[in-house]
């Protein structure tokens, strides 16, 4: 049974022994190697660009700026905000104005410094509410991205009919992705004149649709690939390198290598976007909740990149996995000068569950409840009317995560400066309220194999592992009769982009179709009474093998414009976390301990995998919740940002829970941002439960824990 | 990263000859600071000395206490029995270096050498009063490493001069020393503060130290010290990151130095240690937060080490 399983990453191998081909490992005679050029002030028109004294260095074969741009010089996954190039104005430190090509990396790093840039400096804007109030615009269009709201029943109803109301504002901050490997990039001109790029990213599809608009060439001039990629977490979504690469071998006819330093990566790519959230819960005696009204606050930075979408899904996702009858959620992005905020692992919902969860266990504190109960109580169950008025039909395994955790939160034993929290949160698979479907295609080969054509880029979480398991289930082979043609436009159909933990789901449930049409066609051909598929192969040679798709595009409908009701989401994962902390009461220091980790994966097609995930989720959790901070204009790289290190993980427990559905592949539906989402909020409820010290801010770092330690203990 | 000639020495004379004759040099031994500081272009020499096939520089002596040469890597001193036996303050900071990867290529005399206010041996070296000993045209001398350390990055030596080794005095038995090294991760992190302490009990006390250890005292050691009146002979106390270089906290140590050690001798040493720190408000921490925390330090480096001159006398 290839499926649930253990079964070791067919990536794996490559990767250990050096094999894998990350897009810097590329190279090719004549190549030219690219730097950018970028911004040094935060908001500013530039007047002049002399780049005269960088030409006359040797080896520096070619500048390009803005005006060499063919086509539209603009991209942006939903808003077409943000220049290639910039030519009359920057709005970040970093912002791109221009690409120098040399002979190699250290020639063109050396020519950036010998370019002149006149500013004319403009008053930056740095928070969301200077943003809301200033005159100075960012954008012609305002500097309102955008406002959603989520209603449902009346909620000053709902606050009149509570017996208690608890009302907080919870803080976050900026999160950098912190993937292994760096934005990076190669592309060459093929002998058919067609552009071709291999890249580090977490689509395929979407890259060459900017490519092809920048260009102003049909997009079946152009071919993007994805080389072995070393993470993503959502900040290789945007398009990074490929813009630059593909307009730099256009211009040139020259292979092109173009990657960024660690430092140009902290500088430039996506954040996690900051969000203030004030938060306001109502709830009777017996922890019924009544009612719940947030305001969400973000910060998305100079450009839209992903900031409609963490608007709306954090709003959605609010209540966090409970049923609330009152709700009315308003959700505001404010452009800044700050860095851009963008898609990073969960779009908003870790920030929001840590603002739900840490409201849950106060409730129960003031009503004299057990967190687990009243989670419990009112948690999502079959037949539950989420925020968004949806009717949870199928596949709520939310209560079970809870029953799972139950027996070790029953006999929890609290040591001196230990604490235990509770952390749960749901998440809705797939992109919110919109269509995004998955294609996949299967054929058999010469050499009597069976081979998938997946648009899906693995970027580490083990997407192509999980398609052959699903494809060799349904046809009843081995994993070793399948080969894997992956995110290549010329051969595989667009699978929609890795996010949103949307692969498994939606992108496994297309193998999946196109391997039941690939079985009846062998079962009418014989292979199941021992017929050879080279064989059936050599008799469809010369006719021509046919191709076997599946399609698959998850139910949802558009959501309502004022109110957000709908079906955002086909389904939902849920999960709960029960973390043990230890805090060092002198310091401020936290250690984690251990974690329980319950997760509604539908159905775990490959548990190591799940597992993986769950850890690294962990992992990052523990970053955000205690250390993690993105400090513009100071954070430079890795020696002062503090990402947890193996010594730093915690003994984990995973427990998965298969609530099947219905739509998913064998029942599964995903794992790769619910595995983050508790994490941190149950890691702040422990520290409560430890030191009786509430965490409204994250990083809860050492010095912000001492202070409030001190401030409690002035208090008495 | 500028280009350099690269120079492997056999000897100490020659090693020096190649450093007077050469334009713009550097020694270098390990490599972890001086290979960064030329790809940052903090400094760029044309010629690099390597040190580390220089034998006499990788001695260890064990007689009188421990003597040990400069190049030898941090990974192999933690395979010396003595430093984690008699000099544990030393030890705490061998195993707190770095990573496993650093410790493997970078030395005890670089670390010194390259005296920044955070290098994890200085503080221990500070309590356990080594002395430096320097190889230059003049022969060889010694330098108390209290005197060797000026200023961040600056050390009293000649830029020709070489330090060859580290000696260690031999302490009575009746000695405990500790290092506390305080991050915000439990591995690869700078200190964002650090101390090191040495305690050296009287000799007629032993008996009494013999008496507290099998009370089970030590489990909560500075609630018991008033029933153990014991006298401190001599006390160091060091501390790292909160001034230009790591330095010995002597106001602090003289609360302790000819007293009997109790809660309020305590007490006093750690908040003089806290004023006799000048720290700054840095993105690696703040400054309240890094003095707050020299009171935690020194109080915890102190009781390890009294736990440990303790557990000597067993």
């Amino acid at each position: 049974m290839p499926i649930s399983t253990q079964i070791d990453k067919i990536d794996a191998y490559d990767k250990v022994l050096g094999k894998a081909k990350y897009a810097s490992d590329f190279y090719m005679e004549g190549m030219l190697v690219g730097a950018l050029l970028r911004s040094t002030r935060p908001h500013a028109h530039i007047k002049r660009i002399d780049v005269s004294k960088a030409y006359s260095l040797e080896g520096v074969v070619r500048i390009i700026q803005a005006k060499d741009i063919p086509g539209e010089n603009s991209f942006g996954i939903i808003r077409k905000d943000q220049p290639l190039l910039c030519d009359k104005k920057v709005r970040f430190i970093g912002d791109p104005i221009l690409i120098v090509l040399a002979v190699t990396e250290k020639v063109a790093k050396e020519a950036l410094r010998l370019i002149e840039v006149e500013y004319e400096d403009i008053e930056p804007i740095l928070t969301p509410s200077d943003s809301e109030r200033s005159p100075i615009l960012i954008h012609e269009s305002g500097n309102l991205l955008t406002h959603k709201k989520v209603i449902k029943g009346n909620v000053e109803k709902g606050f009149s009919e509570s017996d208690i109301i608890v009302e907080n504002t919870y803080i976050t901050t900026w999160l950098d992705h912190a993937y292994i490997e760096t934005e990076s990039g190669f592309g060459y001109m093929d002998g058919n004149g067609r552009i071709v790029i291999y890249s580090s990213t977490q689509n395929v599809h979407y890259k060459r649709k900017e490519i092809s608009r920048i260009l102003a060439l049909p997009e079946e001039k152009i071919r993007v690939v994805q080389a072995t990629t070393g993470g993503g977490f959502g900040g290789k979504l945007d398009m990074t390198i490929e813009g630059y690469v593909a307009l730099s071998v256009y211009l040139t006819g020259k292979p092109i290598l173009i990657r960024y330093s660690r430092e140009e990566s902290f500088l430039v790519s996506t954040k996690r976007h900051p969000l203030y959230i004030h938060y306001t819960t109502g709830a009777k005696k017996n922890g019924t909740l009544c009612a719940v009204k947030v305001s969400i606050i973000g910060d998305t930075g100079p450009y839209a990149s992903y900031g409609e979408t963490v608007c709306l899904r954090a709003a959605i996702h609010a209540t966090g996995p409970y049923e609330v009858e009152n709700v009315y959620v308003d959700s505001k992005m404010f452009y800044t000068n700050n860095p851009i905020s963008g898609a990073m692992r969960g779009f908003g919902v870790p920030q929001i569950a840590f603002a739900h969860e840490t409201q849950m266990d106060i409730l129960a504190e003031s009503l004299n409840l057990d967190p687990l109960y009243i989670r419990m109580k009112n948690g999502l169950k079959r037949g539950s009317k989420t925020a968004t008025s949806q009717i949870l039909e199928e596949s709520v395994g939310y209560l079970e995560t809870l029953e799972r955790i139950k027996p070790f939160w029953l006999e929890r034993k609290k040591g001196k400066d230990r604490g235990f929290g509770l952390g749960s949160m749901f998440y809705g698979m797939g992109n919110t309220g919109i269509t995004n479907p998955s294609w996949a295609e299967l054929k058999l080969s010469s050499d009597g194999k069976v081979v998938l054509y997946t648009g899906v880029c693995d970027i580490g979480q083990g997407s192509d592992t999980v398609l052959a398991q699903i494809v060799c289930e349904t046809l009843g082979i081995d994993v070793s009769k399948i080969e894997i043609v992956r995110a290549d436009t010329d051969y595989t159909k667009d699978a929609g982009s890795t996010s949103a933990s949307r692969q498994t789901y939606i992108s496994g449930k297309a193998a999946y179709e196109a391997a039941l049409k690939l079985r009846s066609f062998l079962e009418r051909e014989g292979f199941y009474s021992g017929k050879k598929l080279k064989d059936i192969f050599e008799k469809y040679k010369d006719m021509g093998m046919p191709v076997f798709d599946g399609f698959f595009d998850p139910p949802t409908t558009k959501l309502d414009p004022e109110t957000s009701s709908g079906k955002p989401y086909a389904t939902y994962a849920f999960a709960t976390h029960m973390t043990e902390v230890a805090v060092d009461s002198s310091t401020g220091y936290v250690k984690v301990l251990k974690v329980h980790a319950a997760h509604d994966v539908g159905k775990a097609i490959n548990i190591q995998n799940v597992k993986g995930q769950i850890y690294g989720g962990i992992a990052m959790g523990i970053g955000f919740a205690l250390m993690e901070e993105f400090v513009p204009g100071k954070t430079k790289s890795f020696n002062t940002y503090y990402i947890p290190t193996s010594l730093d993980m915690p003994e984990v427990d995973v427990f998965i829970v298969e609530s099947e559905e219905p739509t998913g592949p064998f029942g599964a539906k995903g794992v790769g941002e619910p595995a983050l989402i508790p994490s941190a909020a149950s890691i702040a409820n422990a520290i409560y439960d430890a030191t009786g010290v509430r965490i409204f801010e994250l990083p809860c770092d050492m010095e912000k824990l001492k202070l409030l330690l001190e401030r409690k203990r002035e208090r008495g | 990263m500028k280009k350099f000639d690269y120079h492997i020495p056999k000897s100490l004379e020659e090693a020096l000859s190649l450093f007077k004759s050469l334009e713009n040099a550097k020694y270098i031994a390990g490599g972890t600071d001086v290979l960064v500081n030329i790809k940052r272009k903090k400094e760029s020499p044309s010629h690099l000395i390597s040190l580390r096939n220089i034998d006499s520089l990788k001695v260890v002596e064990k007689k009188d206490g421990l003597k040990i040469g400069s190049c030898l890597i941090h990974q192999e001193l933690l395979k010396i029995e003595e430093i984690r036996t008699y000099y544990s303050a030393l030890y705490d900071a061998l195993t707190k270096l770095g990573s496993k990867q650093i410790r493997n290529v970078a030395t005890i005399g670089g670390n010194i050498c390259n005296a920044a206010p955070s290098a994890d041996t200085a503080c221990p070296l500070l309590v356990l009063d080594a002395q430096v000993v320097i190889f230059g045209e003049k022969g060889t001398r010694m330098v108390p490493i209290d005197d060797f350390f000026e200023g961040p990055g600056t050390v009293a030596k000649e830029e020709s001069e070489i330090v060859t080794s580290f000696e260690l005095p031999s302490f009575p038995k009746y000695t405990g020393s500790a290092y506390i090294k305080h991050t915000r991760r439990e591995a690869m992190d700078l200190a964002m503060v650090s101390a090191a302490s040495r305690i050296t009990f009287a000799a007629e006390d032993q008996s009494l130290l013999r008496d507290f250890l099998s009370s089970k005292g030590v489990e909560e050691l500075d609630k018991e010290l008033k029933n153990y009146p014991l006298f401190v002979k001599e006390a160091r106390i060091a501390l790292g990151v909160v001034a230009p270089r790591p330095f010995r906290a002597k106001k602090a140590e003289s609360c302790l130095e000819g007293k009997f050690l109790n809660e309020e001798t305590l007490r006093e040493a750690c908040e003089k240690a806290a004023e006799e720190a000048q720290p700054r408000d840095t993105i690696r921490g703040e400054a309240w937060y890094r003095r707050e925390m020299v009171k935690v330090l020194t109080k915890r480096t102190i009781l390890l080490s009294v736990k440990r001159a303790i557990e000597m006398c067993s």
